[in-house]
């Protein structure tokens, strides 16, 4: 069994996508054996109402519940946010966010965005933030969105001890207190591999040394990103096939509750 | 130890026989032989990535044509080197073309000197796997091109680096092409191109400037780096639409879907060359996952980089 944390639906406004759609992105998944796949919608990162992505998704997944599992995208700045996420929790059965504090301009540490950790917390809704969309260097002449700094995150995992924070497409954890062994920071996130190396400096095993394999998600950043690198990193990964198991599909299947 | 095939609903499949398998194996029989630890690649046969391909196909030798031994400034160097094999051993990569760079720009003649000594010493660490690649700074005219002809002549390297001390349509990079047009031997040239100035890298060069490069020699092999190594790899591609010397290197850290696909629509996979530098699962990673024929896959992992290679002249 395999679980993707890290996968996206519609079209994304700097680059064409391929499977993007439904049914592409199965075919995608059974080509590559992956049996299911959190969603959030691509669209939504720079629809200035992030609802009408959902509502996209939301479309897209129906009669695929057993496979694609939507994550909404809200921002906690925008006009009728409250109701969106009512509306995606409880309507389209998203039972997580995916949350883009630098495009679209906000702070993680903000009052607004600090309601929405409790709204989405009070309702079990897991809360997933890509440290970036795409890489920097390739970005548009339009503009220049940041990626998340850790230590914004290391603040926000210590704000909201209750919540459940799923960090997406990061690097370099191990550099700050989020990779360290006895940080003292709240056991309420986990870390997703795609971007991270599993030879050489071998990130990943220090992070499965330093926090513990439960701690640590499979995703691929589909279909911004070809599936395979994340599983060749499986491949190559000095740890045992329980701990493998663990980061293929059972921690997420844990927190989702699958 | 085998790579397990990862399964989900199906039955796990038997483990095959993997190239990491007969790499081992080959090296220990090799070793006891006393000769250098290459393996036949004529006699591997690999199962393909599920939904890759649609069968078993032979597989030939895989090279990495961008990778990088590390400078000995750094105290972890001899471990780092051993990292490199060993991870190139556990992804199926059989030869990595390599350059040791100095830790600053632009690098003095003694700085690549030095650089090449330990590139051709670890050519001597790990035979048969590390293929060298001169670097220097085209700014030292003369003491490059002696360089070059050392390290080309008489250490066995396979090529020449340059980096970003000039910009590769300069004037003085001339006479280094000119050579490895005499010699035979490919130029790999740092390249990347963003939509805005990026400032620590003036003299950076993109796919344009290799074009024209190319142009001024279509004699000269020319290799335009990492294609996914942070810029917009799309435009990269499309500026090298006609610039048949030019080869594309899939090298770099961004595994964007597609990229390999819309290289070898544009360019042709003829002009396609795999390589990692550094970011090893990246670099297996987006060859696999290319929605390309088996035949092409391989042409990209090492049959183009063996053609490079075979029209050397000395």
């Amino acid at each position: 069994m395999i679980v993707d944390v890290n996968a996206y639906l519609g079209h994304f406004a700097f680059r064409r996508l391929r499977h993007n759609t439904a049914a592409s992105l199965l075919e995608l998944m059974d080509s590559k054996r992956i049996d299911k796949a959190i969603v959030s919608s691509a669209s939504a990162i720079t629809y200035r109402n992030a609802q009408a992505g959902n509502e996209e998704v939301a479309e897209e997944v129906r009669g695929h519940s057993d496979r694609l599992i939507p994550f909404a995208v809200i921002n906690p700045f925008y006009a009728g946010w409250k109701d969106d996420l009512k509306i995606c929790h409880e309507e389209f059965g998203m039972a997580g966010l995916r949350l883009y504090p630098k495009w679209h301009n906000y702070q993680l540490s903000s009052p607004c965005c600090r309601e929405l950790m409790n709204a989405a917390t009070e309702r079990g809704m897991v809360i997933s933030i890509p440290i970036r969309a795409e890489d920097n260097r390739q970005r548009s002449w339009l503009l220049n969105v940041p990626d998340v700094p850790l230590e914004e995150i290391v603040e926000l995992v210590k704000a909201h001890p209750k919540a459940r924070f799923i960090l997406l497409n990061g690097i370099g954890y191990t550099g700050c207190p989020l990779g360290r062994k006895d940080n003292g920071l709240p056991s309420n996130y986990t870390i997703e591999l795609s971007r991270l190396s599993a030879v050489l400096a071998n990130e990943l095993g220090q992070l499965i040394t330093n926090l513990g394999a439960e701690r640590v998600m499979f995703g691929t950043g589909m279909p911004f990103k070809y599936p395979d690198p994340a599983l060749a990193k499986l491949e190559v990964l000095d740890a045992s096939e329980s701990d493998k198991e663990k980061i293929r599909s059972r921690n997420a299947m844990t927190w989702l509750s699958l | 130890m085998a790579i397990p095939q990862i399964a989900s609903g199906p039955p796990a499949p038997q483990p095959h026989v993997t190239r990491r398998t007969l790499l081992k194996g080959a090296a220990a029989t090799a070793a006891a032989m006393g000769v250098a630890a290459l393996p036949s690649a004529s006699a591997v046969v690999e199962l393909p990535a599920p939904g890759t391909s649609s069968g078993p196909f032979r597989k030939g030798k895989v090279i990495d044509c961008h990778a990088h031994l590390t400078h000995r400034s750094r105290a972890t160097w001899e471990a780092d080197d051993r990292k490199l094999i060993e991870a190139a051993d556990k992804l199926g990569i059989d030869q990595l073309c390599c350059s040791t760079l100095t830790p600053r720009r632009p690098a003095t003649a003694d700085g690549f000197r030095q650089c090449n000594r330990w590139t051709a010493d670890g050519m001597r660490r790990f035979p048969g796997r590390v293929l060298g690649y001169c670097y220097v700074n085209p700014g030292y005219g003369r003491e490059a091109l002696e360089e070059i002809r050392h390290c080309v002549g008489d250490r066995g390297f396979i090529g020449v680096k340059l980096y970003n001390e000039y910009t590769c349509t300069e004037p003085v990079v001339f006479p280094i092409v000119e050579l490895t047009i005499e010699l035979g031997v490919p130029v790999l040239q740092h390249a990347s191109h963003s939509h805005y100035f990026v400032q620590d890298q003036p003299r950076m060069s993109d796919g344009g400037h290799l074009a024209e490069l190319a142009r001024r020699y279509p004699e000269a092999m020319l290799i335009c780096a990492h294609i996914s190594g942070g810029g917009d790899w799309e435009w990269t591609i499309k500026a090298l639409r006609h610039a048949p010397n030019v080869l594309l290197d899939t090298s770099g850290s961004v595994t964007d879907e597609g990229t390999v696909e819309m290289a070898a629509a544009v360019v042709g996979v003829d002009r396609l060359l795999f390589g990692c530098d550094s970011s090893m699962t990246a670099g297996i990673g987006k060859i696999r996952g290319a929605d390309l024929s088996a035949q092409d896959k391989q042409k990209i992992l090492g049959g183009n980089m063996m053609r490079l290679l075979r029209r050397r002249k000395s």
